[in-house]
């Protein structure tokens, strides 16, 4: 039995010297790139992405997207590269990009990990709050030699977000309730950016902080927070009446509940809020309108 | 190719308050053919199992050709000794040529393949058991005691001086009974070797072994001296005819008993409450 | 007369059988959501990366995973082998002792903890996911061990108390975790094929192509330790040795399987069945039958998780459960005269 172990021993040597040597190869190989400012073929895997770069007036140089992304309308008509969850790798390099745009999530990473390998350009950009959807746009208008219309663009949304800032000071915040999953009951937390946008849309997240983003609560605590007003983000995009109408009837459970009550359950599509892309403001001004309705409205119909 | 066991001050017990084989020692020289018995739960498989190294004595020691057992590598050790147990049928399906193959492992290179003295040694051990016509059969599709001549033609191919046996025919009619004991007793004779068979009936024992281990377990009382014995109360030794007397049978498991003779042959019947023939006259 | 293995008729079968690897690897080169043509790929990478589509695909993205695979697909049919003979369980699999909810648990580890740091080229989750899976089955045979001295028994038993207490602290963190770690753990779990540098691949090759060596090595004991404690004991075969140097390789190929690709099911459970069904217990040919065959099979579900919903792909774990089912249940009908223990 002992003159046996030189075999396999052998065998792991020669992995442990391959795996050195390729590694040693892999970082002296020059990055074989093209000029790094060449932005002629760009896909973009997530449906926000996708906005942003054809707000920055860039429709004819993406190639291909995620298939979720489907703002503005043209986007929809454009090749599919799998769904933001799964992209699909062969698709992508079937597309021939010179820059691949994904969002800070594992799935992507591991998709962007191997482009890079094969010698991609791919960019990865963190989106979870609003300012770094800011600092993300200008991030894109960097790599894509768009810059000056990404300054615009940022300036147009903190504009307003500034305005909306204010304006929360002469308006009594309303306790809101934004429910993610109805079963288990689950809703955003005080540390998510949908918390951001109900802030600044005259709202008060009617929970308090909690250890979780998106924490489940009991029945209890549903009641305990007296909320006045509650947001549901619809399932699709199709029939939103008869979501709505089903909405209320599970709300019915609980009638000492404010927004029951006052019948303020609302079901919204989640394209404008939940997407974090260039419809940033459009999602607020969705929520204060319900929040809000009389005030905003005036304010709105004002602008 | 010696054969001898040393057995000397043999004890063990799972604990100090349960001694189980209590100061035994006997010899078994090349060539015999020891019978152990005794009363169940006397300790014969728990001395078999001592013998063959698988338990260490708590006191005392077990020698095989001059060397303590544990002294042996398992390899070398199953050179010297094959055990064959009950029967049983192993949990994945080989073949009777496999398994008796598998005897050879004590002989192999590492990689495990056997050469040709490998595959004679099987194939004689096949054909002295009368199991070469089911070489290539599961050995699970095997009536029972085919599956024990299968696990005896193991223990000959591995070609061992010694061969262990406990209660090799207890699940077997008396057919195959007499069938493995003529095979035993064969091997003995025409191999030479040194046998020690855990023997679940003394008729067997009294028929087939030259000499006969008669354990009696429990605790130890008077000494007793009865033709032959060791002095020492729970076991007795020596040859099968001049221990295997109706007192000592009657003293050792417990029970009356008659003993009968035809010709050289002698026997044993229990005496129970139901027994036909009460009279004494053939003690 | 008495026909048992010999070395030359098994040379000949795993001949035969790797080139059925190697076939299989071949055509599923081929196959995936993007049509490609050899020919085209002939023509080289091209100076600019991306310029040939076809190579890149068939290269870049294909044959890593496919290799990959078939790695996979060795190490945990093997390590079926080998489980399955030292615990004398036909239902034994490679995750058995542990290995599973260990894996798990360092995988929602590196998922929560947002590391992103690579040792050796393997990201987070495998590293924490093979230090996850080695620990705990260290853990179990040291539970084992000290409660009954390494019997069988309580090596089960160890493994489903340590499997269910590890499954309750992963389904606690799984509670707290944001959505999408939450998904990005449950498809790890489910058992994936990526594509993996390289350097990983030569070095995770190397691992468990020696390991499966070394088993081979000793297969003709794993037939011996089948046929119990005291049998195996009595032919000369130092059981506790063989038990924990088998296992040992076995755990570490697995764990480095689990690491590259998450916890794949059935493929060490079915494939040493069925090979065993069709060729026989003897585990020297058992053995690197089943790695090869193994390998097979997980490159053809792979193959088959990447084109059945395009765009998108399951994960190979869902074909490998769907596939297997009902192929071993044939396999079990025709074979079954073979077996007795089903009569």
């Amino acid at each position: 039995m002992s003159k046996l172990w030189p075999v396999p021993l052998a065998i792991l040597l020669c992995a442990g010297a391959g795996f050195l040597l390729h590694g040693a190869w892999q970082a002296r190989r020059p990055n074989e790139t093209a000029s790094p400012t060449q932005a002629d073929r760009i896909v973009s895997l997530a449906p926000n992405l996708t906005e942003i770069l054809f707000a920055l007036g860039l429709e004819q140089n993406v190639v291909a997207v995620s298939s979720d992304s489907d703002y503005p309308p043209v986007a929809a008509a454009k090749a599919k590269v799998g769904t933001f969850w799964q992209p699909n790798i062969e698709a992508i390099i079937a597309s021939k990009p010179d820059l691949v745009m994904t969002l800070w999530f594992q799935q992507q990473e591991a998709v962007a990990e191997s482009l890079r390998r094969l010698g991609y350009r791919v960019v990865t950009l963190r989106i979870q709050t609003i300012p770094e959807l800011l600092s993300a746009i200008q991030q894109i208008g960097a790599a894509t030699e768009t810059a000056d219309r990404a300054d615009e663009l940022v300036k147009s949304i903190s504009n307003r977000i500034d305005h909306w800032r204010s304006a929360q000071h002469t308006i009594d915040p309303v306790k809101v309730l934004w429910v993610v999953q109805t079963e288990p009951l689950r809703v955003a937390g005080r540390n998510t950016f949908i918390n951001e946008l109900l802030e600044l849309a005259g709202g008060e997240n009617a929970i308090g902080p909690t250890l979780q983003q998106y924490p489940p609560i009991s029945s209890e605590e549903l009641l305990a927070c007296r909320a006045e007003v509650i947001f549901q983000s619809a399932m699709n995009n199709q029939d939103i009446s008869a979501q709505q109408k089903a909405a209320k009837a599970f709300w019915s459970k609980w009638p000492s509940l404010p927004a029951v009550q006052n019948d303020r359950i609302y079901v919204v599509e989640p394209d404008t809020v939940l997407r974090l892309g260039t419809r940033l403001c459009q999602g607020i001004e969705l929520i204060a309108r319900h929040l809000h309705a009389d005030a905003w409205g005036q304010a709105a119909n004002a602008k | 190719m010696n054969g001898i066991i040393e057995a000397r001050n043999l004890s063990f017990g799972y604990s100090p308050q349960a001694q189980i084989l209590d100061n035994i020692t006997f010899d078994v020289q090349p060539g015999a053919f020891l019978s152990i018995a005794g009363p169940n739960g006397a300790g014969k498989t728990t001395l078999l199992n001592l013998l063959c190294g698988l338990l260490t004595p708590t006191a005392g020691s077990v020698h095989v050709d001059g060397r303590a057992v544990d002294s042996y590598s398992a390899r070398k050790l199953a050179q010297k000794i094959a055990v064959v147990r009950q029967e049983y049928i192993p949990v994945f399906d080989f073949t009777v040529a496999e398994v008796v193959s598998m005897a050879r492992t004590p002989y192999m290179a590492p990689f495990g393949f056997e050469s040709r003295t490998d595959r004679d040694a099987v194939d004689e051990a096949l054909a002295a058991t009368d199991s070469a016509r089911f070489a290539r059969r599961p050995i699970a599709n095997l009536s029972g005691g085919e599956r024990q001549r299968v696990f005896i033609a193991r223990a000959l191919a591995q070609n061992t001086p010694i061969m262990l046996l406990d209660e090799p025919t207890s699940f077997l009619d008396i057919k195959h009974q007499a069938k493995i004991y003529d095979l035993l007793k064969k091997t003995q004779l025409e191999k030479g070797k040194t046998i020690v068979a855990v023997t679940h009936d003394i008729n067997l024992a009294a028929q087939y072994c030259d000499q006969i281990f008669l354990l009696r377990g429990g605790q130890p009382t008077a000494q007793n001296t009865a033709g032959g014995g060791q002095p020492s109360d729970n076991y007795y030794i020596g040859k099968t005819s001049e221990i295997l007397s109706v007192e000592l049978i009657e003293k050792v498991f417990g029970v009356k008993v008659f003993a009968g003779r035809i010709g050289q042959e002698r026997f044993f019947l229990p005496w129970g409450e139901f027994s036909k023939d009460k009279s004494q006259d053939n003690h | 007369m008495a026909d048992t293995l010999t070395a030359r008729n098994l040379a000949k079968k795993v001949i035969v059988c790797l080139l059925v690897l190697l076939i299989a690897m071949g055509l599923c080169t081929l196959i995936g959501t993007q049509p490609i043509s050899l020919q085209k790929v002939f023509a080289g990478p091209g100076e600019l990366p991306g310029e040939n589509v076809d190579y890149q695909i068939l290269v870049g993205v294909r044959l890593p995973r496919i290799i990959l695979a078939a790695l996979v697909g060795a190490a945990l049919a093997s390590s079926g082998v080998v489980l399955q003979a030292i615990l004398r369980n036909p239902l034994a699999d490679p995750y058995i002792l542990g290995i599973s909810s260990g894996a798990g648990l360092g995988a929602i580890i590196a998922v929560l903890s947002g590391i992103s740091w690579k040792l050796l080229g393997g990201s987070p989750i495998s590293v924490f996911a093979f230090v996850g899976a080695l620990g705990t089955v260290w853990l179990v045979w040291f539970i084992g061990r000290t409660a009954a001295g390494s019997q069988v028994t309580a090596l089960l038993l160890a493994g489903v108390v340590v499997n269910a207490f590890f499954s309750a602290v992963i389904m606690f963190l799984t509670s707290i975790a944001r959505s999408d770690q939450v998904l990005t753990t449950i498809l790890w779990l489910m058992g994936n094929i990526t594509e993996k540098a390289m350097s990983v691949l030569w070095l995770s090759a190397g691992c468990i192509v020696a390991g499966i060596t070394a088993l081979f090595a000793v297969s003709h004991r794993l037939n011996i330790l089948t046929l119990g404690e005291e049998e195996a004991k009595g032919l000369g075969v130092n059981t506790a040795r063989t038990k924990l140097v088998t296992f040992s390789i076995a755990a570490f190929i697995t764990a480095i399987a689990v690491s590259l690709s998450g916890l794949i099911g059935f493929v060490g459970l079915i494939i040493p069945h069925g090979v065993r069904l069709v060729l026989g217990p003897d585990h020297r040919q058992l053995l690197p039958i089943s790695a090869i065959i193994g390998g097979v099979f997980l490159v053809a579900a792979d193959t088959i998780a990447r084109i059945v919903v395009p765009p998108a792909q399951l994960p190979v774990g869902v074909i490998t459960a769907i596939a297997g089912g009902p192929f071993f249940l044939v396999l079990l009908a025709k074979y079954s005269r073979k077996v007795s223990w089903l009569r």
